[in-house]
């Protein structure tokens, strides 16, 4: 699976950090504005899958999104 | 610019205001007719100045991803600057504005919203502690005296709470009576709601400055509540936000919130009466996840598709905000159209959450309804980088509310059902009143 996320629509809210620490990350956007958020593995293995569908679920801007090749 | 097409014009223009009259009348039910009447881009005037209302979930989007510096939020809603002061949100520089939003959204991070859950569960269940097997209430006043609790114990701390008095909720709602649409045109005419918004908000400047001040002497350890998130706020350059500006920090996130979520609870009580069916799907989630030993907030904080998805439903029938506005500041292309500087650009939830094509049937409340798969369908909380940070607060607090509620009590309406209507004395949709809801202990019901 392949995780992508639109950070026009990100205002660093955290909830997916809060669900799959291991696959994002909320930073600082360095001007003073959002944070938002960084992806850190964006090809996790099969094993984070519940965890990242909830991040996924629980986006409050609907920022994030999972493709998978088949 | 000349030759690029103009959007259908609504019919019933005034010679010198427009369609201000209607408009001024019922807002969102303006809208839908305009919508009905031309399609997705509608020109209105009001008093002079060009309006077009954009209805589709493609121009939502291009409107929701555009930069500041060409449709601007803050033009527009200069309405708002005497409610929330000089020097906060709009009656700040763009840079200001977007980092003082960043404070907000500071304040309503993950890991903070465990402390309001509990702070909002005690409260949501001490306030009907006292409701008895059965009764009658008037629900929209209910839960504003609800909402304030709650807010003001999660923004100000449990002190604060524990002394609010009438006058508070007296204050927001002289604040809340100057957003009409005449402030729309202006804000500072001498109309006698403004002065009264002008001198409830010089009333809460001395309350709230004072809670900081206590604040700022106090020994004891950082408190989890928002007060203590603007305490520390810091702006990219390092330097603190003003002790005097907090008092408008407090309000404008009161603000935001206040109204919107008890609006949006007596709407869901409201269409829970109106469909038994669904109440019994919804308190049957409940019934499964809350009451085997975990509290009200644990709960809250669940994940409740059931309840969650009726909630969004009545969201979409009745969003809070019904006209989310930007003003053209550099020429704005959709299609084929052109919108010159200075049109103002309306994009109504309640009028977009209509749209047959993303909604089949759309007047029919449908908690089973499929969201649409354009993530920019859907605007209760508006879209993009100027999305409300608060929704996943509102969420809670009215997912805590109505648990509470409706593990103990079966909802029913009073009155006949034509009788509940949407009504907009200010930009807020509201149920009309008296909004009499019939509770009854579910022990004695089952």
């Amino acid at each position: 699976m392949k995780v992508i996320a639109d950070l026009q629509l990100c205002q660093g809210h955290g909830m997916c950090e809060n669900e799959a620490p291991e696959v994002f990350r909320v930073v600082d956007s360095g001007d003073g504005t959002y944070s938002h958020v960084e992806i850190l593995d964006p090809e996790p293995g099969g094993s984070l899958r519940t965890q990242v569908e909830a991040a996924v679920r629980f986006c409050p801007n609907r920022a994030l999104s999972i493709e998978d090749s088949t | 610019m000349t030759d690029s097409p103009r959007p259908r014009i609504v019919s019933g223009a005034k010679p010198e205001t427009g369609h201000y009259e209607e408009f001024l009348d019922h807002p969102a039910h303006f809208l839908y007719r305009a919508w009905q009447e031309c399609g997705e881009l509608a020109e209105f005037d009001l008093n002079g100045v060009r309006h077009v209302l954009v209805a589709s979930a493609d121009i939502q989007e291009a409107i929701f991803r555009a930069p500041d510096e060409q449709l601007s939020t803050s033009a527009p809603y200069q309405y708002m600057v005497p409610v929330f002061g000089e020097g906060i949100q709009y009656g700040a520089p763009l840079e200001i504005e977007r980092q003082q939003v960043k404070f907000l959204s500071n304040a309503l991070r993950p890991a903070k919203m465990k402390a309001y859950a509990q702070a909002i569960a005690e409260e949501v269940e001490a306030f009907i502690a006292d409701w008895g097997e059965e009764g009658e209430k008037e629900f929209h006043d209910t839960f504003k005296a609800l909402v304030l609790r709650t807010s003001t114990r999660c923004l100000m701390g449990e002190e604060f709470r524990r002394t609010l008095s009438d006058e508070f909720g007296a204050l927001f709602h002289d604040l809340e009576e100057a957003i009409s649409p005449s402030a729309i045109v202006d804000a500072h005419s001498g109309e006698a709601a403004f002065t009264r918004r002008d001198e409830a908000r010089a009333r809460l400047q001395t309350m709230l400055m004072q809670a900081v001040r206590e604040r700022r002497g106090s020994k004891e350890d950082a408190l989890p509540d928002m007060l203590q998130t603007f305490l520390e706020a810091r702006y990219a350059d390092g330097s603190a936000l003003a002790d005097e500006l907090i008092p408008g920090m407090v309000i404008w996130i009161m603000f935001a919130g206040f109204h919107t979520s008890s609006n949006t609870a007596a709407w869901v009580s409201l269409e829970l009466a109106r469909h038994p069916e669904y109440q019994r799907e919804v308190t049957q989630e409940i019934d499964e996840v809350y009451g085997h030993g975990e509290d009200l907030s644990f709960t809250a904080l669940r994940e409740m598709p059931t309840l969650e998805s009726f909630v969004g439903e009545t969201l979409r029938l009745h969003p809070p905000l019904c006209t989310l506005m930007r003003q053209v500041m550099q020429p704005f292309e959709y299609k084929d159209y052109v919108f010159d500087v200075g049109t103002i650009l309306v994009i109504s939830p309640y009028v977009s959450h209509r749209l047959p094509d993303l909604y089949p049937d759309p007047e029919k409340f449908d908690p089973h309804r499929p969201l649409p798969e354009k993530v920019f369908a859907s605007i209760a909380f508006g879209g993009g980088k100027r999305k409300c940070v608060g929704n996943a607060f509102a969420f809670l607090q009215v997912k805590a509310i109505m648990t509470a509620l409706l593990s103990r009590y079966e909802l029913s309406l009073v009155d006949p059902p034509e009788t509940y209507r949407e009504v907009m004395p200010s930009l807020i949709l509201r149920p009309s009143s008296p909004c009499m809801l019939r509770y009854q202990s579910r022990s004695t019901t089952t």
